[in-house]
This record gives structure tokens, C-alpha cells and sequence, in this order.
């Protein structure tokens, strides 16, 4: 298992370089837990004033919530290469990679990991976990525990397959920077929020274009059984973490189609 | 002053040449205006008003401060990275003032976003929603001006904070929480009418009442008369005293840095 | 000998985007962009047989890292043929690269914040290089370069020299065949110049390992090449050994006058072309002079000179440098 020993060395160093400079990594891990923190906390403030947002109380909200930190939490450790493609690009360190007997996206995959982030939203999803997963009345049960297993790793494909994605759409354009921000981040976002509250161009991008609504939304259905659920077709919550699997395969192919345009231009 | 207009117009120019962000800004922009007015849509739950105030002076706060916020977005990393690599030195040698030159940057770079940017997406969202019109082109007038000092007292901050990176190693942390603060605690989410009345007593006494809900208020005419000097007074008073705070920071940031060599 | 590359006929044309100046042609370029053709390598063939050491040289710009790119698999050109170590680069990447090393002496592939020996191991596991082989590499190649006392020192912390070797050793522990090195004295101090020179030669001459490389030092190229290639503009303007170059510029002489005021100015020409009577007559006509020396151009001169169009290799003869 050549693959195995160099995702083990690169995580070490990843993690070892990182411990070099130890008060900035704990600063920056807390910063990222209280940014991301901000949400959470205006959707508190929000439901003291309101109850609820279209149905949905706040213990049920951080639950939709923290399937989205956890997720991220495993993207960033796997996927932050990608996350930052386009500096690589244009850094000139995408070269490096062409010149090593490995597959390219192995390699993008295996190399970095981004332990703050990873710890920053990692915590806060636990904690977000754990203060509402035994509020909200979910039974564990064997199957239950492996729905919840499957939906994580579904998302976090999902994710993967975005960030690969928005990654190969750099061989055809020099800044994608505001096509992640529309497609990932601002998506993402968005599905903090249970996806019925949004009108039918919103709720189209979010399950059809940028799948997130998979990836939280009706995974939650799947213990939650709200009452907004009514307006989709079940068969949705028991597909959502194939969806994520599909959308990786999707990008996969994409990606190898796109980077022999790097052959032809370089940077 | 002419050469800090002209760096803010290169600076203007510079980010036009990017072609791809500048489409897919407006449609950033316009998307995050639809989003949230659903999320207000979902929390007013088809009534009227909560506390006297409507789902239509919600949008509006919503809208202005989502403009200002965009056109207050720069790389705030910036002078961190002139120290860490040396380079803040060779700006101390340009006959520009540097604090100046990056203000003009800062709102040229702004501007742009403010015109191609949100302009683009504020007549989109007009198609489909009823904004309030401002009380009266005098307060509409009023607002701009409390706009520019609103700007003023976000764009101190963010320069306090930049120049302690005169001597701890990142201040990524730090900003990155003062981003979270502004946030919260400026209205730009959740709009400041609705948060708890203990929480709003301690926001009346820092400098976030002052950035985007003092301009919203006079638009909508909730600042009037004399509440409306004193709004300005409040603005301005802030402005002075963060001011102060920034060029001492800066003074004697740039003396440890002249006396250890960086 | 077997031929180890051959480029026939390649070419790379890149598209670079023109910028206008102006608020208006700012505007204008949002809805229509204009660009221009940039011919980065422009019809180049040579061929390299194995064992050879190869110097590439040439100005900013010339071509010299789009063919090295072309030659490692990075890039693939728009026309032409390229084929190394029997494989064509960019098609069978992954083979092909398992047998070479590649330096980019501007970009370390170094992990910044960690000594050099996690990079290393990382490596190994990378290039799949069996155990006794690592070790072995590793412990000569850092006896060879004198690495034992900062082997163990963060990366960023090294001088660029060090870094530098580091960078060098982290290429070649897979005992590639081919090495293809970009830039690999740039900036360095003498000492750690020489040292890489040192261990480019022993590689090539114990290792039989075929080594290309480009440089803008001369020195570089006298020390360790046995060949020099010259590129300009995109297209090969030498290609021999750097005697002959030599050869063909020993009639060309620089005259170096000290002034009676203190300056200082030298004058470079053919004696075949313009005899040294006349040059000195207009010397001593038009200055006051102190001293006069007569010397043989170095060959960083005359490349110089070459780039500069003051001299043309296709004729073997100068024109008399300004005076």
C-alpha cells in the first residue's frame, strides 16, 4: 500500500510543520471555531426573537449545521490542495506534480492538509453534535449509525467533487476565485438554512446544480421528519449519500479531461 | 491629494481587468440579496410586522448594509505581509504617505465593487422586491455623508489591527475575529432591531452602532432632526478617537521597526 | 552511443492577452479582449546521447524553461516531435517520469517548516525507491555535498546554498537517468556553486546519468558541460562545444584603456576586420591615456556580446564594439 504511506508522511508533516509554530496554530484554529461560530450564533439570536424558521426550532438547526462543519472538517484534511488550486497554479508548484510517477489528483489529494481549518470546524461540529443530537429525538440504532456514517462520507465526496471541479475549470480560465466563491462558499452557506425556506432558483441550484442540500439537508429528513419535507419526493433522503459518490465521479472525469489543457498552455 | 486619486483610479482599473470576477460578482452579490430575503421572508412567517418594524425596512437595512460591507471587502493581510517581507521599508522612501495611499487603494477597490458590483445587483433585486425610498432626498443625502464616516470607522479598525502586525507574528486571528464581531454585532446578519435589548444596550456603546445601522436609520428616517446630528456627532467622535488609537499604534509601530530593522 | 533525446522541429506559440491603457480600454476589455502570439520555443531540434552533460543557455525569455518543460512532460509543443529515454514526455507521463529528476532551482519542492529528511522520506515513498537504494543514495549523496550538518535544521532556516542541495538530493534519490536541472547555481554564493558543479560532474561520470541543464553563469558551463546550446528568441543559435566557440572568437580582442581622468572604457573587435593600428590611432587621438592592456574576450563576453547582436555566429567575424 504504497498510497497509504504517503498520505501517513504527508499528514505528519502537514501536522509536524504546523506544531512549529504552536501559539499561531491555536489562535488560528480558534479564530476559524469563532468565525464560523458567527453563524450559529445569529441564528440563536434570530430564533429568540422568532421560534422558528419555517418549522424548524434551533436544536434541529444546529443539527443541520454541524453535518455541514463535520463534513468539512474530513474535505479540508483530504482536499485543501484543491481548495487552493488556483495559487498552486499559479505559483508554478502544479509542475512539481507532472514531473512525479503518480496519478495527479492521488497526489493533490494526498499532499497537504489543512489542520487548522480542520480542527476549527471539526470542534465546532462535534460540540454542535453533541449539544443537539440528543435533543431532537434520534433513536441510534445499527442503522441509523450507518445512514449517518453513509451521509457523512457521501458529503464529503460531494465536496471533494466541487473543489475538483472548480480545480480543473483553472486550465480554462486564469482567476476562478469568484466561481468558488458562488459555487462552494456561498452555497454552502445557504444550506445552513432548510432548503424549503428558499424560492425555486435557490432550491433548483441547491439540489440539482451544487448538490448541498444532499449533503445536510435531507440527511436531517432522514431523522427529523419535518413537516416541509412534504414538498420532496422521499426517495431523496435514502439517495442522498450516492449523490455524493456520483458527483465525484462526475468531476473526476471532468478533471481528466481538462487537464491535458495544461499540457498545451502551462501557466 | 491629486496622487491618491489617481492611486485609487489605477487601483479601480486594475480590478476591471479581471473579467471573469466581475460578472460573476454582480451574480455573488444578487444571489446573496435573494438568499437572505428568503430567510427574512421565513422568519416574518407572513406576518406583517414584528416590533413595529416591517419585512420591507428588514430588506432595505439588508440591502444597504450588504452594499457597504462588499465595498468595505480588501485584503486586510496586506500590511502584514509588507513587514514580513521587508518590503514596507522601500514605502517609507515613495513621497506618498503610505497610511493615505493605502486608504485610496482601499476605496478605489471599494468603489469598484460598490459600481459593478452591487449597483448591478440592486437594480436586480428591485425587479423583484419593494425597497423603502428614503424619507426625503435631504436624508437620502444625509446618508451618504454618514456613510462615508461609517466607512471611515470600519476602515480604522481593520488599520489598528493591521499595524500590531508590527509585532506579533500573524494577526490573521485576530482580524479574522474583529470580521466575526463586525458581523454580528454591526447588524449585517441579523439587523440590530431585532437582538436582544440587553445585547443592543452594550452595542450603543461601541464604535458597530455607528457603521451601518446609523446611515440605514437616517435613510429610513428613523434619525431625524436633532437624533440625527447626534447620530453624526457619535460617528464622528468615533472616528476621532479610533483615529488616534491608529496613529499611535502606527508611530510607534513604525519606530520599532526603524530602530530594530524590522 | 544511444541517442537519449531527440527534438525535432518543436514549436510552443503561447496566446498572451494584451492590456490597454486608460479608463475606457479598461471598460473595452471587459466585453472584448485582444491578444497577441508569443513564440516561446520557435521550430528547435537537437538530439542528446545518453551520458552527454548539456548546458543550455540564453537570455530571459529565450525558451530555455518551455523546453525543459516540453523535455520533462510538462508542456507538449504545438508542432514537432519530442522524444526522451524512449518514451514521448507528455503521453506516458507517468513511465516516463519514473526515470528522471527534475530540479526547478526557483521553486523548492522542500517542505518549508521541516528538516530535510521528512521531504526525503516523502519521497521515497513517492518514487516507490526500495530501502538499501535509499539509504545508500541518501548517505552518498549527502557526503558529496557536505549535508550532515544541517540535515536535521528546518528548511527555512538554511541558506539558500543548502536549500539549494537539499532541493538537488530530493530529485535524484530515485537514481533517475535523466536530470533535468532549471536554474540550479542561480543566486548562490561560489562555494556552494562550486560544490554543485562538483557533484553534477561526479554524477554524470560515475553514474553515467545524462544531465541537462540551464544557466545564465558561464562558469557553470565551462566547469561542467562537455556541450553548450544557445537559445534566443525561441530559436537554437549554437549548438557545440565551448572550445569551438572560443576558437571561432580568437581573433576577436578587447582593448581596455585606463583614462589620465580615471575612467575606465574597453573596446572589443576582430583583427581580421579592423587592425589594431587604426583602433589604437583613434585612441590615443581622441583620449588622454594612462594604460592600455590587450586581452582575449572572456567567454561570458562574448555571449553577452552574442545576445546583444554585436556579434554574429553564423559569420565568424565582429563588428568593433562602442567606444
Amino acid at each position: 500500500m504504497g498510497e497509504l504511506r504517503i498520505a501517513v508522511q504527508s499528514l505528519k508533516m502537514s501536522v509536524q510543520a504546523r506544531m512549529q509554530y504552536r501559539v499561531d496554530t491555536l489562535v488560528a484554529s480558534i479564530a476559524v471555531f469563532v468565525r464560523e461560530s458567527a453563524n450559529i450564533i445569529v441564528i440563536y439570536l434570530a430564533l429568540l426573537k422568532f421560534d422558528a424558521i419555517n418549522g424548524w426550532n434551533v436544536n434541529e438547526m444546529l443539527f443541520l449545521f454541524s453535518i455541514l462543519f463535520l463534513t468539512y472538517a474530513v474535505v479540508v484534511s483530504l482536499f485543501a490542495d484543491l481548495r487552493d488550486f488556483s495559487r498552486m497554479i499559479r505559483e508554478g508548484r502544479f509542475d512539481r506534480l507532472l514531473v512525479r510517477p503518480r496519478g495527479l489528483l492521488l497526489q493533490l489529494i494526498l499532499n497537504n492538509a489543512d489542520v487548522i481549518a480542520s480542527v476549527g470546524h471539526g470542534t465546532l461540529g462535534i460540540l454542535l453534535f453533541l449539544l443537539s443530537a440528543g435533543r431532537v429525538g434520534i433513536e441510534w440504532n445499527p442503522v441509523t449509525i450507518l445512514y449517518y456514517l453513509c451521509a457523512i462520507i457521501g458529503g464529503v465526496l460531494m465536496q471533494g467533487g466541487i473543489f475538483i471541479i472548480c480545480s480543473a475549470l483553472s486550465f480554462y480560465f486564469v482567476e476562478t476565485g469568484s466561481i468558488r466563491s458562488i459555487f462552494y462558499w456561498d452555497m454552502r452557506r445557504f444550506a445552513g438554512y432548510p432548503i424549503s425556506i428558499y424560492n425555486k432558483l435557490i432550491q433548483t441550484l441547491l439540489m440539482y446544480v451544487v448538490p448541498f442540500a444532499f449533503v445536510n439537508y435531507f440527511p436531517a429528513q432522514f431523522f427529523l421528519r419535518k413537516p416541509d419535507m412534504a414538498g420532496y419526493n422521499e426517495a431523496y433522503i435514502y439517495i442522498a449519500p450516492l449523490v455524493g459518490v456520483f458527483v465525484y465521479l462526475l468531476a473526476y472525469l471532468f478533471w481528466r479531461v481538462s487537464v491535458r489543457r495544461y499540457y498545451s498552455t502551462g501557466n | 491629494m491629486r496622487a491618491y486619486l489617481e492611486i485609487a483610479v489605477r487601483k479601480f482599473q486594475d480590478k476591471m481587468a479581471y473579467r471573469l470576477d466581475f460578472f460573476m460578482g454582480i451574480v455573488n452579490t444578487a444571489i446573496t440579496i435573494v438568499v437572505y430575503l428568503c430567510i427574512y421572508r421565513a422568519l416574518y412567517a407572513g406576518a406583517s410586522e414584528v416590533d413595529g418594524i416591517t419585512y420591507r425596512m428588514v430588506a432595505t437595512n439588508f440591502v444597504i448594509t450588504l452594499g457597504l460591507s462588499n465595498a468595505f471587502g480588501y485584503n486586510e493581510m496586506f500590511l502584514q505581509d509588507k513587514v514580513h517581507d521587508g518590503s514596507i521599508t522601500n514605502e517609507f522612501l515613495k513621497p506618498v504617505s503610505f497610511t493615505l495611499r493605502l486608504l485610496a487603494e482601499n476605496v478605489g477597490e471599494g468603489a469598484f465593487k460598490l459600481i459593478f458590483h452591487f449597483l448591478p445587483a440592486l437594480l436586480f433585486t428591485l425587479l423583484h422586491t419593494r425597497l423603502c425610498p428614503p424619507k426625503s432626498a435631504l436624508h437620502l443625502l444625509a446618508m451618504l455623508g454618514s456613510v462615508a464616516l461609517g466607512y471611515l470607522i470600519l476602515w480604522l479598525l481593520s488599520f489598528i489591527i493591521q499595524t500590531w502586525s508590527f509585532w506579533l507574528f500573524s494577526v490573521w486571528g485576530i482580524i479574522t475575529i474583529k470580521n466575526v464581531l463586525v458581523s454580528i454585532l454591526a447588524g449585517t446578519l441579523l439587523p440590530m432591531w431585532f437582538m436582544p435589548a440587553a445585547l443592543r444596550r452594550v452595542i450603543a456603546c461601541t464604535p458597530f452602532e455607528s457603521i451601518y445601522f446609523t446611515p440605514v436609520r437616517i435613510y429610513l428616517g428613523e434619525l431625524d432632526g436633532a437624533q440625527l446630528l447626534s447620530g453624526v456627532a457619535v460617528q464622528t467622535a468615533w472616528i476621532a478617537v479610533l483615529g488616534l488609537a491608529a496613529w499611535i499604534f502606527w508611530r510607534r509601530g513604525v519606530k520599532k521597526l526603524v530602530v530594530q530593522g524590522g | 552511443m544511444e541517442t537519449m533525446i531527440a527534438v525535432e522541429g518543436a514549436r510552443k506559440y503561447y496566446r498572451v492577452a494584451k492590456r490597454g491603457k486608460g479608463l475606457t480600454a479598461a471598460v473595452g476589455q471587459l466585453f472584448n479582449r485582444k491578444y497577441e502570439i508569443k513564440k516561446a520555443v520557435d521550430d528547435i531540434s537537437f538530439s542528446i546521447k545518453r551520458g552527454e552533460i548539456v548546458g543550455f543557455i540564453g537570455p530571459n525569455g529565450a525558451g530555455k524553461s518551455t523546453t525543459i518543460k516540453m523535455l520533462s512532460g510538462i508542456l507538449y509543443p504545438d508542432a514537432g516531435r519530442v522524444e526522451a529515454d524512449g518514451f514521448i514526455p507528455y503521453k506516458q507521463r507517468k513511465q516516463y517520469v519514473k526515470n528522471i529528476g527534475v530540479v526547478f532551482g526557483q521553486k523548492s519542492q522542500l517542505n518549508w517548516d521541516l528538516p530535510l529528511i521528512e521531504s526525503f522520506e516523502l519521497m521515497k515513498f513517492i518514487y516507490r525507491i526500495p530501502r538499501e537504494q535509499y539509504e545508500k543514495n541518501l548517505r552518498q549523496f549527502c557526503e558529496l555535498l557536505d549535508m550532515e550538518s544541517f540535515l536535521g535544521q528546518p528548511v527555512r532556516q538554511l541558506s539558500l546554498g543548502q536549500r539549494m542541495r537539499g532541493d538537488i538530493v530530493a530529485a535524484l534519490l530515485h537514481s533517475p537517468e535523466l536530470v533535468f536541472l532549471d536554474e540550479p547555481t542561480i543566486g548562490l554564493d561560489v562555494v556552494a556553486k562550486e560544490k554543485i558543479r562538483e557533484f553534477i560532474r561526479y554524477m554524470n561520470k560515475e553514474r553515467n546519468t545524462t544531465i541537462i541543464f540551464t544557466t545564465h553563469d558561464m562558469q557553470d558551463i565551462e566547469k561542467v558541460c562537455n556541450r553548450l546550446i544557445i537559445i534566443d528568441k525561441g530559436k537554437k543559435i549554437y549548438d557545440g562545444s565551448i572550445e569551438e566557440i572560443k576558437d571561432r572568437y580568437t581573433n576577436v580582442k578587447t582593448i581596455e584603456v585606463l583614462l589620465e581622468n580615471g575612467g575606465k572604457e574597453t573596446e572589443t573587435f576582430d583583427v581580421r576586420r579592423t587592425s589594431v593600428n587604426a583602433v589604437l590611432e583613434r585612441i590615443f587621438a581622441e583620449r588622454r591615456v594612462k594604460d592600455i592592456s590587450v586581452c582575449e574576450p572572456e567567454i561570458d563576453e562574448i555571449i553577452r556580446d552574442i545576445y546583444e547582436g554585436r556579434l554574429r555566429l553564423d559569420a565568424p567575424s565582429a563588428e568593433g564594439g562602442a567606444l
